[in-house]
């Protein structure tokens, strides 16, 4: 059993979607099979008005107990740090966190928003946004560097635009079953369990990745993105592609190239001309950033030499293995 | 004389984002309505001198539930500026994405938004309380779990094509990123027909599609609810029994003018984009009905005034001449002078008017029988209702969920349709200059307008139908859609007035809405909103 208070900040309400999505366990199931008892949700609570705020301060003042406070959306800090231009309940939602944040005992960060700013911290970042306790790849955020909830534990980061829904209801089922010693977390407080492995990893592309076979868009099947439009599958970690988005697909499966969201710093390059669905590249041709695992002259060599290969192998009349997939 | 009564609300909750409602109240009734949207990111400012395309994976990120519609407004807008090519299949795919969020949206937003509302314990006098306790109360209702999960299928057909739903990006100037297999569109097909057989046909309707869509005036829907046991007892049937009874079509009226841009280009009519060619292309109607007339859609008529919005003040302007918005300092609710500014969002105004953006200005359009094109749909039904009934919460909400049945019809057409030996995707080439984009999102009209200049992005502009419903006062002090449709609704009892957050979210606005009621005389907030 587990007291869930949902907030939304400088929020879209993605998380919020993409957590409705879910299936084994469903947000129903969550409720009446898991014992998740969601005291509020913006979407979905049925109090409103003084019944929230009373709600609000009945926790800060530990009249009842909240076992996780989930957070989605960025702490907007604006104007001028005072967190005015984000009203929540009479008052500045950073205010309320702060104080929620003190008296919870976990406390989530849900999608790349709340986790490192996400979106809204962009240049020139005009609410003053940032993660909880991040941002960006920076620690510190909103609660600060050392900040540990009641339960002993940073703030857990979920990430991802939005996060995927088992992300989301795997950490509040392990927390509300006791289980959350189980769960480990990296240097961005991501749970391992879901962030160690690459969002390569599964991706059917994969083989075009190692033979340098470049892809593009409206192309069935027979390339990788990463070499031309930008996809950053080989240096993120997330499970999108073993677990699946909808329970059908991935974005590079369905040939749209990865955007690194649950890395902090997303959207990478700060939207800069040029880093929108396209390799930004090193003279012309190498790309600027290499796969996770490699050093850049390492990596710059070897590709090199496979691209090289291919080279040789049409000049000199070696049919190449045809690439034509079924449509 | 009538007890005078102001009402705070906050938040109102269940819709998305955060919005505050102050209402000043005389004698159980209302007399003026204030609305303020009090949350600001600055999306707009964020993209200026960034990436041209940067629209499409930022614009998405405004809204998680309109993010495929910001995807198609955002590929639009490009297209228009780049002057692409689109193959149809790519025009189909868009319409596909567009469709299946839309559609997503119906079940998400009656079970788990609106029809709460109905198991408030005000109605608990009425005679079909108890089954509607019984089928929509949160959570626990027979029909909640069912619609809430039911609502999760079509975007699994958002996520073959786009990789994922919400926040994917596969819609991009010169058509979409995939290139999708046979296996794709039967895998597609079998999930709507899932979706048809859970929810659609069995839960909702209670009758076949074709049953359904015999419905053209109100006197057919009348009888298609009486005709038998299962249309009767269906949960459009009790929908629609309930609201009767309970009133919900006597309160929520509005500014009575409709704007819809209109979506669905056609695969065949708009594969070279301009904003000229836009009207004539839709498959849904573009328009503007002032209550008598209808007139064409021109994105040029639109100005935003910013007057009572925590922006400088600027004269009002199109938004391809619009400033990119600079903050001003903002306050909460109490601490708020409503004579000065006291919102985030802008007041977007057509001709001068203010008008209703939303799905019931969306079938208006589609009962225009002038100028109608073979492509474009026709569906008399709300005309009649118009006539019959007007706006009001009742209709408001029959007509989001009277989509679901052409909605699903059509997605299964435009499925039929691809040609998998055509393009998805041409090359465009990059160029400076102005554009526009535009759809009808689940919940209205949203256009984005864009200027590039030197490769980068000069001005964004972004329009949700959010922005035309909650709009504050305008320059010359009209109020907005919401601000008016709360005018004169009745409050049964002060300490639960039910009809105002009803009212709010008739519109569906994306944002949390918080209301605040206050007394017409002295101003004074004399009692807080409870429920």
């Amino acid at each position: 059993m587990a007291n869930v208070l949902w907030l939304q900040g400088g929020a879209c309400s993605g998380n919020t979607m993409s957590f409705l999505n879910a299936e084994e366990p469903t947000v129903v199931d969550l409720v009446t099979d898991f014992g998740i008892n969601i005291l509020w949700h913006p979407s979905l609570g049925l109090e409103i008005g003084d019944q929230v705020t009373q709600l609000l301060n009945d926790i800060v003042q530990g009249k009842i107990q909240c076992d996780i406070l989930v957070y989605e959306g960025s702490i907007i800090k604006g104007a001028h740090g005072t967190g005015t231009m984000n009203f929540f309940c009479d008052r500045p939602m950073k205010d309320w966190v702060k104080e929620l944040s003190e008296v919870a005992s976990y406390v989530v960060a849900i999608g790349d928003c709340a986790t490192w700013g996400g979106i809204p911290a962009v240049e020139p970042n005009p609410s003053e946004s940032t993660g909880m306790q991040f941002l960006r790849k920076d620690k510190g955020g909103f609660l600060g560097a050392d900040y540990v909830s009641k339960g002993g534990l940073p703030v857990i980061n979920i990430p991802g635009c939005p996060a995927h829904p088992d992300w989301i209801t795997q950490i509040l089922v392990a927390i509300s079953t006791g289980r959350i010693g189980d769960v480990l977390i990296d240097e961005y407080h991501r749970p391992k369990t879901f962030f160690t492995d690459f969002t390569q990893t599964g991706c059917t592309n994969v083989v075009n990745f190692a033979n340098k076979i470049d892809g593009g868009f409206g192309k069935r099947g027979n390339g990788c993105l990463f070499y031309e439009v930008g996809c950053r599958g080989p240096m993120t970690r997330s499970s999108c592609n073993r677990i699946l988005w909808n329970r059908q697909s991935s974005k590079t499966r369905a040939n749209h190239p990865c955007l690194g969201c649950t890395e902090p710093g997303f959207p990478h390059h700060q939207l800069v001309k040029g880093s929108i669905f396209k390799t930004m590249h090193y003279l012309g041709f190498l790309p600027k950033e290499v796969p996770d695992g490699n050093s850049k002259l390492g990596y710059y060599m070897r590709a090199g030499f496979e691209k090289t290969i291919s080279v040789v192998e049409n000049v000199f009349g070696n049919e190449p293995v045809s690439h034509q997939s079924s449509k | 004389m009538g007890i005078q009564k102001e009402l705070n609300i906050s938040p109102v909750g269940r819709v998305e984002g955060d919005l505050d409602v102050k209402v000043y109240m005389e004698g159980g009734v209302v007399t003026r309505a204030h609305a303020q949207a009090s949350m600001f990111r600055g999306f707009e400012k964020i993209m200026e001198g960034k990436d041209p395309q940067a629209g499409l994976i930022v614009t998405p990120r405004i809204c998680g539930i309109c993010g495929g519609s910001h995807l198609y407004c955002a590929s639009s807008a490009l297209d228009t500026v780049w002057k692409t090519t689109l193959p149809p299949n790519a025009l189909l795919l868009r319409a596909i994405g567009q469709a299946t969020e839309t559609i997503q949206s119906i079940p998400r937003w009656f079970y788990a938004i609106f029809a709460t509302d109905l198991a408030n314990k005000k109605f608990a006098n009425k005679p079909l309380y108890p089954e509607v306790v019984r089928r929509f109360a949160a959570y626990v209702g027979t029909s909640f779990q069912k619609g809430v999960v039911a609502s999760g299928r079509p975007v699994e057909v958002y996520a073959i094509f786009g990789g994922q739903w919400p926040h994917s990006s596969y819609m991009v100037p010169g058509g979409v990123m995939c290139a999708p297999t046979l296996k794709d569109i039967t895998r597609a097909h079998a999930i709507m027909n899932q979706f048809r057989k859970d929810w659609l046909e069995t839960l909702w309707l209670g009758c076949s599609l074709e049953r359904y869509l015999r419905i053209q005036t109100w006197e057919d829907l009348m009888e298609w609810v009486d005709e038998n046991e299962s249309q009767h007892n269906s949960d459009l049937g009790l929908f629609i029994r309930a609201s009767l009874e309970f009133g919900l079509h006597k309160f929520g009226q509005g500014v009575g003018k409709f704007i819809a841009f209109g979506t669905y280009l056609s695969k065949d009519h708009y594969q070279h984009p301009t904003i000229e060619g836009r009207n004539k292309a839709l498959i849904s109607r573009s328009g503007f009905f002032d209550g008598k007339n209808y007139s064409e859609f021109d994105q040029m008529n639109i100005k935003e005034h910013v007057k009572h919005t925590w922006f400088e003040t600027v004269p009002a302007a199109h938004p391809w001449d619009e400033p990119l918005p600079t903050p001003m300092e903002s306050q909460n609710l109490a601490g708020t002078d409503f004579s000065g500014k006291y919102t985030w969002s802008k007041a977007p105004r057509y001709n001068n008017m203010a008008a209703e953006a939303g799905p019931f200005a969306r079938v208006l359009m589609n009962a225009n029988p002038d100028n109608l094109l073979p492509h474009q749909i026709y569906d008399p039904l709300f005309g009649d209702i118009y006539d019959k009934m007007g706006p009001n919460v009742f209709t408001r909400t029959l007509a989001r969920v009277h989509e679901a049945v052409r909605t699903y019809e059509n997605i299964n057409k435009w499925l039929s349709e691809i040609d998998l030996n055509g393009e998805f995707y041409i090359k465009p080439e990059e160029r400076d200059g102005k554009g526009f984009g535009a759809t009808e999102a689940a919940r209205g009209a949203l256009a984005h307008w864009i200027e590039i200049e030197n490769g980068v992005i000069k001005n964004y502009q972004v329009m949700a139908p959010t922005t035309w419903n909650i709009g504050p006062n305008d320059d010359s002090g009209n109020p907005g859609p919401i601000e008016t449709a709360l005018e004169g609704t009745e409050i049964e009892d002060v300490n639960d007035p039910v009809e105002v957050g009803m009212v709010a979210r008739s519109f569906d606005s994306c944002m949390v809405c918080t209301v605040h009621a206050h007394d017409q005389k002295s101003g004074k907030e004399l009692a807080r909103f409870k429920l």
